[in-house]
């Protein structure tokens, strides 16, 4: 049976299009077979962080236009052959696509992948309608920090509105060393605040920069964040899997206090 | 450094907290959130003829009450922190209202 989830968080800038990718790649990697839809018209972002932009040709207003065939417009992935990207269009505005017709599109892909992921543009108006309007799941992206949290707990209660039957939170770039000091508002904080079930936590990690800089995805590399990335994957699939302990300091001061320790 | 002196731990983080809990009763009632912050200082005051409040660990919370019908009405509940009931109704609020 598959399954269409929206990737959303009302701010921009939170991480978004990056989690898409990586959480896409990942399920890739276990083996599911998964389709990436960039929603956001007008700003295409989603082909650049999987490094797929060098091979658009169509794009998703062609496939609603029918301009082209569903198949046409499907891009491969460069490393996982179970993995496709339905790229957006960057000389349209949302008002090109209305939620009926994206709903019709999302159906349409059930039929050949188990995980049709929607990555949400910022925002609450119509293409956030479009793209929560097929989806039986959403993922709300957030940071801890008070302007991103006030914007997931805004669209929290308009997917329940628009009766979204499972939402799950990913509270994204979370710096443990600021949360010790009592400068960062830690993830018990904001699933006790948005009353929403956490599916993960990714740490603020330079290798996310340079993963997206390569345009390859980082998940399930030996890093924090690839690492934490795997984790929600597996959990998206129903498997428990218990959670990363963020807290590993790699600070000189503490391995030599440590060290003192065992001595 | 801060550990290795002992520096006293920053709070910005509980600063967030309490700013973003307002935020959301207020975005919640569509109200602005400076009504909010009116209508808990009111609260604290009242109490305050009564009790010692400990304002800074108070909760204002919005739920949903069943009226009966569709999804309900919101709700405003408040939880306040009592360090002390005086156990009866202070003079100096006594005069106040005269």
């Amino acid at each position: 049976m598959s399954e269409v989830i929206v990737i959303t968080s009302g701010k921009g800038g939170v991480g978004k299009t990056t989690t898409t990718a990586n959480i896409g790649t990942g399920l890739a990697y276990l083996g599911y077979s998964v389709v990436l839809i960039d929603t956001d018209i007008g700003l295409r972002n989603l082909d650049v962080v999987m490094g797929l932009e060098n091979r658009i040709i169509y794009n998703l207003v062609d496939v609603v236009e029918g301009n082209c065939r569903m198949k046409q417009a499907l891009i491969r992935d460069k490393r996982c052959p179970n993995l496709y990207l339905l790229p957006s269009a960057q000389t349209r505005d949302k008002s090109s696509v209305n939620p009926g017709q994206m709903k019709k599109l999302t159906d349409d892909l059930r039929e050949d992948f188990d995980y049709i992921l929607l990555d949400c543009p910022a925002g609450i108006e119509q293409g956030f309608q479009n793209a929560i309007a097929g989806a039986d799941r959403a993922l709300v992206v957030t940071t801890p920090e008070v302007s991103a949290i006030r914007d997931a707990d805004r669209i929290i209660g308009l997917m329940e509105a628009a009766g979204m039957q499972e939402m799950d939170l990913i509270v994204n770039r979370i710096r443990m060393d600021m949360v010790r000091r009592g400068d960062m508002m830690s993830v018990e904080d904001v699933s006790d605040i948005l009353a929403v079930n956490i599916i993960g936590a990714v740490p603020d990690d330079e290798d996310i920069v340079i993963s997206t800089n390569q345009g390859e995805p980082l998940v399930d590399t030996e890093t924090m964040a690839g690492q934490a990335y795997m984790n929600i994957c597996k959990r998206i699939t129903g498997e428990a899997v218990p959670f990363l302990d963020l807290d590993s300091r790699k600070g000189i001061l503490v391995r030599i206090s440590g060290f003192l320790k065992r001595a | 450094m801060r550990q290795l002196f002992r520096m006293p731990k920053s709070n910005s983080g509980e600063i967030a907290r309490s700013r973003l809990k307002l935020l959301l009763v207020s975005d919640k009632a569509h109200v602005n959130p400076g009504l909010v912050s009116l209508i808990r200082d009111d609260m604290i005051l009242v109490l305050s003829r009564y009790a010692q409040v400990d304002s800074g660990r108070l909760e204002l919370r919005l739920t949903r009450m069943n009226d009966g019908a569709g999804e309900g009405i919101p709700a405003l509940s408040a939880t306040f922190p009592i360090r002390e009931l005086t156990g009866k109704r202070t003079e100096e609020c006594f005069s106040t209202l005269r």
